[in-house]
């Protein structure tokens, strides 16, 4: 494999160089001392030395079964078919497992890709969250809260680090879901609105048709006089400088809307990339092509210094037909190895942290439906399993156990703010210190739960 | 250890069921005085040596708000509620905790104490806990909450001597007199007064949310009378537009949606009656005090002689503020109830008294002296509260209510239609009856039809069997000639029950399409039919019930005469004049704070919302006082005291800077300038149909919701939550997480939480949308076009200029007219199809005017 399989959109070090001369310029210290907004968004030092730099955040939304993918259960094999919890009885792993790479950490046939990737792999196999229902465990995945609306992980990471290309928006969401909290899944609540996510079209819609809101002018000027009316527009705007720092943020909130017009289609154009890379993702190759397109629009957003990307796939809530889950699970495997691979030979998956969860997992034993038994499992929230890699989380390792049928953590459990703590200390921020002061008290993603798991960090 | 100590205490109904008896002096050998040599010799020990480190006032930090120093500490127990019942050892959490036993919070946590010593605690308590410690002072606890009492905004706001200043000419009255005296105390100098055209151009905006007009600008630039800026200010105090304005300021605090908003959210169809209200009493000048009462309690307020229905209507449209709140509607009972009141509770101390109370739902307040005890008092209120917020019951809807009916004859109206609604179920349901037995009659008929072919099949064999000329076997005939009757008799039924189907089927269809018309609807509140007091819910925990919280106020807050809570009510009338008693500290302070931030950009107290311990102190105190007196005086009027604030010679400085000023106070907290404003999305959005020439100042009917009904709102096209208006902002659809692009853009706060105080970002995606953005390229359009109609001008010179009036509210620069009559030549010499350039040339240049940062903010016209 080629290391320049693929134009690349700006290189780290030009932006680094547009950064100083474009917006550090415009940051020289004006008269007022004033908040910029750009200000806000500027590369900021974190707590203590971070390991990561960027979040790739994999959503499989729905609950993915871990008993098809990567909790191997021999004894919930042993004995499918007898009695379980519930109504149902209890149903064996419906696809083989075998142990792969260095540490032989169990998949199942369902991610014959991803198996190939262990070695690069934190299995977390004892997840807990804090309920089994959608509408109250997504949202509590994105913003550690389910009762109150509080800002997503992602504006948390921003508000924390700023973001590394002023080209870009630091936080990008992918096709998440309208529904089960929707766009407060990845807004900002009371931060200030520049951390909230901008997001790339809808669950529901194909990636290929998704885009960024008034990119493309509407009042049908030639570029030249658009940039006329826009040089006009900043003369006027200099004459005020005197009067508030604000002005110096409209300033460059209008350049970077120029730059966005550049540089936003460009990281958004997937036909920049070999057609070696395409196949790898398996773009147009039929199931893989939407997710795979996701997966090649994150790594090519954080290749171009976007901090935080969350890319979604739903359908993951096996109630029934669970005979199909590894149709399902082709849809995803490649891509997702193919995004491990990828950030591997470009040198930036030792400092991208990449997460692959759902908003929990699901139960040993089969749901009965409407009185029929179904090939399906229910929700479960005590148990399941999540996965980071790369940005410096401990590979080739698989940390915690459930119970030998897999309906509860009983060993190395991480709780959900386990793993919001975890992932902010791999990102440098230490999660009891990054505090936002809103209506009197000091609020975190944490909220006042949260240990940083120290046995799954490198 | 926090954490386990709730685990432990959730498995517990804690109370003390028999209270300690202090005081008495214990005789020998009762239990007390066996109880006290043993407290004295095997209790007290262990506490000191094991327990004081983490719960005594010298702790560093007191773990989990448990003191055993002392006996009051001991008895009353930390945040998860008590932990000893006295002469109950199993029910005492204490001796769970010695024991190490599962769930509960390990006590102390490194070691289990020795059995012995868990025996003597059981003793001890079996004994009835007696406690031999003299009370040396408050807990700690106490004595924060005393010390609390003591912080400024609870007290009474007082009388002010003016004090002297050296400017003495530079003030214009007593609000000139306290800000000046803060800036010289500081060394701070005020800067020069803002000229004409700055003033008219922040007055306009500030008041209606509307750029002036040439004329408008003209006409104030040139009245010299030494009332002139009183001209100005007082017929836009009058105009329909002020309420529009002011309203909006109003519906931020009380979060004002359209939407329950959460995981499932569904439309609230009837929530724009209040948003009327808000905008009606604001252009009313309703006293402050009454506003307030009328939100909280209109529904129980006493009808007055003279009173209009429309008067008494709006009152009880009022209370909706208690019911549009953001709602998990899958969500039902207790949890359901009790996150509605925690909202309503946030709400309405925040919005009124700048009050985190909803803080003390779970743990006495961090830093305000607010126990928990207090918060179920308030939530007793809104228990006993039935809130009237509509929806329908379906999937993921639960519970839905009564609404109320509005307008003329709505009682009426809503009755009649109900009656309809009746009358189609009655008839759907003889319909549906009717349509069984035809089911069953067509059944029989074919049963009929199968028998009589079966007979004719008989008889015809029969008849073949004997051969020719014999005759018919007459049992078969008969059996025949029966089928056929049968047969006929089940047709004619089917027949006879089509028709009667039919004439049904009709006269549902003719019900449904006679629907009488319905009244308009409102949210609103009422009492239940039973009030009750609540328990305090341990760590708001509502399983885990403490001890009774009889339905009251805030104990830290200082009211004399108390109004009396009347057992047969919710006590939210009571409440509500609580809030509005003129000895109530909070409450005028708070609002002529939200005043004075509106009209410089930041309160006197900065956080607008949090008058508490945390919350930011006054910058001047002396004059938040003057003001709040002088806002109760003057009846609560809003309007006279924005008039007050705006004819000061504070609000009319200039924003020119100062090096001297900016060494001291570089954040401007003692207003020494004005400090320039960015417009909030509205008014830019208002500005722009100003200047475009489509705004439409007529108030719509309704809201846009309205004829959605109820529904999931993620089922909702977007233009039709968001469908094309030209009306003022503050009339587009509020829906939670789906508020107008541009609102979201330009900061609009979310309406799912309180706030006075807006943010204030600047994004690319702003200036994206003002570049590139349909609705900007469409109104540059139309504002060409109306530029070019216009008669004022007659060249290109002068049509830049009066562009720029409109927008900017000022005469165009030298430079800045070389440049727009470049960029316009250079447009109007391109030759493209199917456009027309002049239109084009004029709109690119209100488009670099819409794109300017003095656009949408308020700074120095220079």
């Amino acid at each position: 494999m080629t290391k320049n399989s693929s134009q690349p959109i700006v290189s780290r070090r030009e932006w680094l160089k547009a950064g100083s001369c474009g917006l550090g310029s415009l940051m020289v210290s004006g008269f007022f001392p004033n908040r910029s907004d750009a200000g806000l968004l500027a590369p900021k030092q974190p707590h203590f030395t971070p390991k990561a730099k960027r979040v790739i955040f994999l959503f499989i939304n729905g609950g993915p079964s871990q008993f098809e993918s990567f909790d191997y259960k021999p004894d919930l094999a042993a004995r499918s078919g007898k009695k379980g919890i519930g109504k149902g009885k209890l149903l064996g792993p419906l696809w083989k497992f075998a142990q792969h790479g260095e540490s032989g950490m169990w998949v199942s046939e369902a991610f014959p890709h991803l198996a190939k990737q262990t070695d690069r792999l934190c299995m977390l196999n004892a997840m807990q969250t804090t309920s089994r229902a959608h509408p109250i465990a997504i949202p509590m995945l994105h913003t550690g809260e389910f009762q109150f609306v509080r800002p997503s992980f992602g504006s948390w990471v921003l508000y924390g680090l700023g973001t590394e290309n002023q080209d870009l928006p630091g936080f990008f969401t992918v096709k998440p879901t309208r529904t089960f909290g929707g766009p407060a899944n990845y807004g900002s609540a009371f931060l200030p609105s520049t951390f909230q996510a901008t997001r790339l079209g809808w669950d529901g819609q194909a990636v290929k048709s998704a885009s960024i809101r008034n990119l493309t002018p509407n009042h049908g000027l030639t570029p030249d006089t658009a940039r006329g009316t826009l040089d006009l527009a900043q003369t006027m705007n200099q004459r005020l400088l005197g009067q508030t720092e604000d002005v110096r943020g409209v300033i460059d909130s209008l350049e970077l809307s120029e730059r966005m017009q550049q540089a936003v289609p460009n990281v958004l154009d997937l036909g920049r990339e070999t057609k070696e890379t395409l196949d790898m993702y398996g773009v147009d190759a039929g199931a893989t092509d939407d997710f795979g397109r996701q997966c090649l629009l994150a790594r090519r957003l954080v290749e171009s210094g976007v901090r935080f990307v969350e890319v979604s796939n739903s359908g993951w809530d096996h109630h029934s037909g669970l005979d199909k889950f590894k149709t399902k699970a082709e849809t995803i495997d490649k891509p997702i190895a193919a995004l491990l691979t990828d950030l591997a030979r470009r040198g930036l998956l030792e400092d991208t942290l990449v997460l692959w969860t759902g908003e929990f997992g699901r139960t040993p034993d089969t749901q009965v439906l409407d009185g029929k038994e179904t090939i399906g499992r229910d929700h479960n929230a005590e148990g399941y399993t999540a996965w980071l890699a790369g940005g410096g989380v401990h590979a080739s390792l698989t940390h915690g156990t459930t119970d030998e049928l897999g309906y509860k953590a009983v060993e190395g459990t991480v709780h959900l703010h386990d793993l919001h703590a975890t992932m902010l200390h791999l990102l440098g921020l230490d999660h009891t210190r990054l505090v936002y002061r809103y209506g009197g008290r000091d609020f975190r993603l944490t909220n006042i739960q949260g240990n940083v798991i120290h046995d799954i960090i490198a | 250890m926090g954490r386990s100590l709730f685990a432990l205490v959730a498995l517990f109904a804690i109370s003390l069921s028999t209270p300690f008896t202090l005081g008495e002096e214990p005789q020998a050998d009762t239990p007390d005085a066996k109880g006290i040599t043993l407290f004295d010799t095997q209790i007290k020990p262990v506490l000191v040596k094991h327990c004081y480190e983490c719960h005594s006032k010298d702790s560093e930090e007191i773990g989990g708000g448990l003191e055993l120093d002392s006996s009051a500490g001991m008895r009353r127990g930390g945040d998860s509620g008590s932990i000893l019942v006295s002469h109950e050892v199993e029910s005492s959490p204490l001796i769970r905790m010695l024991r190490h036993e599962e769930d509960a919070s390990a006590m102390p946590p490194e070691h289990k104490l020795g059995d012995e010593v868990i025996s003597a605690f059981e003793e001890w308590i079996r004994l009835g806990a007696p406690d031999s410690r003299e009370e040396t002072g408050p807990t700690a606890k106490d004595q924060r909450v005393e010390e609390g009492k003591r912080h400024w905004s609870f007290q009474q706001p007082q009388p002010f001597e003016s004090p002297t200043v050296q400017q003495a000419d530079w003030p214009r009255g007593v609000i000139d007199n306290l800000v000046l005296a803060r800036m010289e105390a500081k060394g701070l100098k005020p800067v020069a007064d803002a000229n004409r055209r700055t003033l008219v151009r922040r007055v306009y905006f500030d008041l209606i949310g509307l750029p002036p007009s040439p004329q408008q600008v003209e006409q104030f630039v040139a009245d010299e009378s030494s009332e002139a800026l009183a001209n100005l200010i007082d017929p836009l105090l009058d105009a329909p537009r002020f309420g529009e304005r002011w309203g909006r300021h109003w519906l931020d605090v009380v979060r004002y949606a359209e939407s329950s908003g959460m995981e499932f959210n569904f439309t609230y169809p009837h929530a724009w009656p209040y948003r009327n209200y808000v905008i009606d009493a604001l252009n009313q000048d309703k006293p402050y005090d009454v506003f307030l009462r009328e939100q909280i309690a209109g529904d129980l307020m006493p009808v007055g002689k003279d009173e209009t229905p429309q008067a008494i209507e709006a009152r009880r449209i009022a209370p909706s503020m208690l019911a549009f709140g953001p709602k998990r509607h899958n969500s039902s009972g207790t949890e359901f109830q009790m996150d509605i009141v925690d909202d309503q509770i946030n709400t309405i101390f925040r919005a009124t008294l700048a009050m985190t109370v909803a803080c003390a739902r779970c743990h006495d307040h961090k830093f305000d002296p607010i126990p928990t005890k207090d918060y179920y008092a308030l939530a007793g209120i809104f228990l006993s509260t039935e809130p009237l917020y509509g929806t329908i019951k379906q999937k993921y809807s639960n519970t839905p209510t009564d609404l109320l009916s509005i307008g003329p004859n709505a009682a009426a109206m809503h009755a009649t239609a109900e009656d309809h609604e009746k009358k189609i179920q009655e008839a759907d349901k003889q319909l549906a009856a009717k349509r069984e037995e035809l089911n069953k009659a067509t059944e029989a008929e074919k049963l009929a039809t199968a028998k009589k072919t079966e007979a004719e099949k008989i008889v015809q064999a029969k008849t073949a069997a004997v051969e020719e000329g014999a005759t018919v076997d007459p049992a078969a005939q008969q059996t025949l000639d029966q089928a056929v009757a049968s047969l006929q008799a089940a047709a004619n039924q089917v027949v006879a029950l089509k028709s009667d189907a039919a004439s049904l089927d009709a006269n549902v269809a003719e019900l449904k399409k006679n629907r009488p018309p319905r009244p308009q609807y409102a949210m609103t509140v009422r009492d239940r039919a039973k009030p009750v007091d609540t328990k305090v819910a341990v760590r708001g925990n509502f399983r885990d019930l403490g001890e009774v919280a009889p339905r009251g106020f805030l104990s830290a807050v200082h009211v004399a005469n108390p109004p009396k809570i009347d057992a047969s009510g919710s006590g939210r009338l009571e409440l509500a004049e609580w809030i509005t008693s003129p000895d109530n500290p909070l409450t005028a302070r708070v609002m002529v704070n939200r005043i004075w931030h509106h009209l410089f950009g930041r309160g006197l107290v900065a956080s607008v919302d949090n008058f508490g311990m945390i919350g930011k102190q006054p910058t001047h105190p002396q004059l938040l006082d003057t003001l709040a007196l002088q806002f109760i005086q003057e009846g609560w009027s809003v309007k006279r005291m924005i008039r007050e604030i705006m004819l000061s010679r504070a609000y009319q400085l200039g924003s020119e800077s100062d090096a001297n000023n900016i060494e001291i106070d570089p954040d401007n907290r003692l207003f020494w300038r004005a400090t320039p404003r960015r417009l909030e999305a509205e008014t830019i959005r208002d500005a722009i149909l100003a200047v475009s020439g489509q705004l439409d100042l007529e108030r719509p009917v309704g809201s846009t919701v309205t004829p959605l009904g109820d529904q999931l709102v993620r089922g909702i096209p977007t233009e039709k939550i968001q469908p094309p208006s030209n009306h003022r902002s503050v009339y587009l659809p509020v829906v939670r997480d789906y508020v107008p692009e541009l609102f979201d853009l330009f900061d609009f706060p979310s309406p799912s939480l309180v706030s006075g105080q807006r943010s204030v970002t600047n994004v690319p995606s702003q200036a994206l949308y003002l570049r590139n953005s349909t609705f900007v390229a469409e109104q540059t359009k139309h504002a060409a076009k109306r530029l070019l109609a216009s008669k004022e001008v007659t060249d290109d010179a002068g049509r830049a200029d009066l562009a720029v009036r409109w927008s900017l509210a000022r005469g165009i620069t030298e430079a800045e007219r070389a440049g727009a009559l470049q960029l316009v030549q250079q447009i109007q010499q391109t030759k493209t199809e199917g456009s027309d350039r002049n239109i084009d040339a004029w709109a690119a240049w209100f488009h670099t005017l819409f794109t300017t940062a003095e656009f949408r903010y308020l700074v120095d016209v220079l």
